[in-house]
């Protein structure tokens, strides 16, 4: 609990050099507005420091934001959203686990449809399969949205490529960068991954009670670590510059609660039909699919409507794919 | 709870039980015919339980009692009407050791599943599954993985019990509505005296 105060210390640390990027703030005054000790303040400037926030310290004068800094703090997120229901609540961390960890403990306490979970810092990041997601602290944007759709289960599927579609129209768009989707939503640019997303549901047989829509993307990591060079790729790699993870984050939620009201509205069809578009493994691809022990080979033949990727084997007949690995041959 | 509070909704639940090896419809067509045709005593043998149905002649209520077919004796209790009666000191194999291996589906909450997907017994490949037969589970507790499309399906116990049964294997597709396992439910008294 300690901790989620700090958090939130820093959060009000951060929004009030903000407010006051331009002028010196006395460091007095601003340990007396949080409420701690000037040394307190100092230790929590080196820690912002140390997430990249540039603050010149002016001895006997006080603190001065050199630059509007990236930290994805809740009042920051909530001014640049608009009303939308995505973002209704926001927590933030500056280190946690996993926002899955922490969204799947708050949709235990009933948080809204909408909640938003984001850190600075995952310590134990994660993907399927208990596969770890690489988070460097400050640099990606990590975060887990709580949706409480009224779909069937069985209907929901269709999230995963939502959030897939989303995400590769947002980086085009402010990256200017060539993405593609490979099935079912792995981001990809010049065939790297950039973006993860892990989408968890927990249901009754005929009601959801909750999905965890957790999205990683790889922002401004100057290089991703030797293991994952060849398979990932960060946002700053592929453009050659910094971008601000604010914009992108506000983007893309943004972007998703669109889809999604879209998508409740008048069905899958409009994911579907963008997923089309913009993948180069929808159709006419030559893949290779592991499936557990299985391995299969062949060419894509579009989508169903529900999103399954539909498969031309080598042996002529067409399979309806639901699951594993998808790899360009 | 205390004993006599259940007692009375026990009977009822194994007459399902025995019901249905022997379907409840099956033995209402045999007492018509056996009317139709005068036949005051039948008897046969079907699972390990032995059906034996007799009409008395001066009320035309036919009597049916229910046996494992190796006990002795064990008759139908009297009725204005056909009923269904399975005798309290059944022994083998009705009461073994397992008496699941004859409860009927009534007495056992099937968890199915609720979309077509893959499905996963364990968190992380190899890793212990979630559950295993003979767990005790709670509410909200998580049973497995069904995977479509990458959606991760939690699928949760919806009331407390033991896993008796596990349908599917790791990394086994299945269907919508298929079931996964089943659950024997957690009675309030389940402890014997």
């Amino acid at each position: 609990m300690a901790e989620r105060q700090q958090d939130r210390q820093l959060d009000r640390l951060v929004d009030l050099l903000t407010k006051n990027a331009t002028v010196v703030m006395s460091g007095t005054k601003l340990a007396t507005q949080l409420g701690v000790s000037p040394s307190t303040l100092w230790e929590w400037i080196e820690r912002l420091r140390s997430l990249g926030v540039e603050v010149r310290g002016l001895p006997g004068a006080g603190y001065q934001l050199k630059k509007v800094p990236d930290i994805l703090t809740p009042q920051a997120v909530r001014r640049s959203l608009h009303r939308g229901q995505f973002g209704c609540q926001i927590y933030h961390f500056y280190e946690t686990d996993s926002t899955m960890t922490e969204a799947e403990r708050l949709a235990g306490k009933d948080a809204p449809h909408g909640t938003l979970v984001i850190a600075e810092e995952q310590t134990a990041g994660r993907g399927r399969f208990g596969r770890q997601w690489f988070s460097e602290p400050a640099v990606g944007i990590y975060f887990t949205l709580i949706l409480r759709p009224r779909l069937a289960p069985s209907a929901a599927s269709i999230l995963t490529l939502l959030a897939g579609v989303a995400l590769a129209e947002i980086i085009h768009e402010i990256c200017q960068l060539p993405t593609d989707l490979r099935w079912p939503n792995d981001v990809l640019i010049r065939e790297k991954k950039c973006a993860g997303i892990l989408v968890e549901m927990t249901a009754e047989p005929e009601r959801i009670a909750h999905i965890l829509m957790g999205i990683g993307v790889n922002v401004n990591h100057p290089q991703m670590p030797k293991d994952l060079t060849a398979e990932a790729t960060s946002l700053h790699q592929e453009a050659g510059r910094t971008f601000s993870r604010l914009e992108i984050l506000s983007a893309v939620l943004k972007r998703l609660e669109r889809y999604y009201l879209q998508c409740l509205e008048q069905g899958p069809a409009v994911i579907v039909h963008r997923f089309s578009e913009i993948s180069s493994f929808a159709r006419g691809k030559r893949v290779r699919i592991t499936d557990g022990p299985r391995l299969l080979t062949g060419e894509t033949a579009g989508l169903s409507p529900e999103g399954i990727l539909l498969l031309r084997r080598d042996d002529g007949q067409t399979e309806m794919i639901l699951g594993g690995q998808v790899r360009a041959e | 709870m205390p004993e006599e509070d259940r007692k009375p909704s026990r009977s009822p639940k194994r007459q399902q039980s025995v019901t249905n090896i022997v379907n409840l419809k099956e033995i209402n067509e045999l007492i018509d015919l056996l009317t139709e045709k005068g036949i005051s005593e039948f008897e046969m043998e079907r699972a390990g339980v032995r059906l034996r149905i007799s009409r008395n002649a001066a009320s035309h209520s036919p009597q049916v009692s229910f046996q494992p077919a190796n006990s002795k004796g064990g008759i139908g209790i009297a009725s204005p009407s056909p009923l269904v009666v399975l005798s309290e000191t059944a022994s083998e194999p009705l009461s073994q050791a397992d008496p699941m291996a004859v409860l009927s589906a009534e007495e056992l909450s099937v968890v199915r599943s609720p979309m077509v997907g893959t499905f996963y017994a364990a968190p992380v490949q190899g890793t212990p599954p979630f559950v295993q037969v003979g767990d005790k589970v709670q509410p909200g507790q998580v049973l497995c993985i069904i995977e479509a499309m990458k959606l991760m399906n939690e699928i949760e116990a919806e009331i407390a019990g033991e896993i008796v049964r596990c349908y599917v294997e790791n990394g086994q597709p299945v269907e919508y509505g298929e079931p996964l396992f089943d659950l024997r439910p957690a009675l309030p008294s389940a402890k014997r005296t």
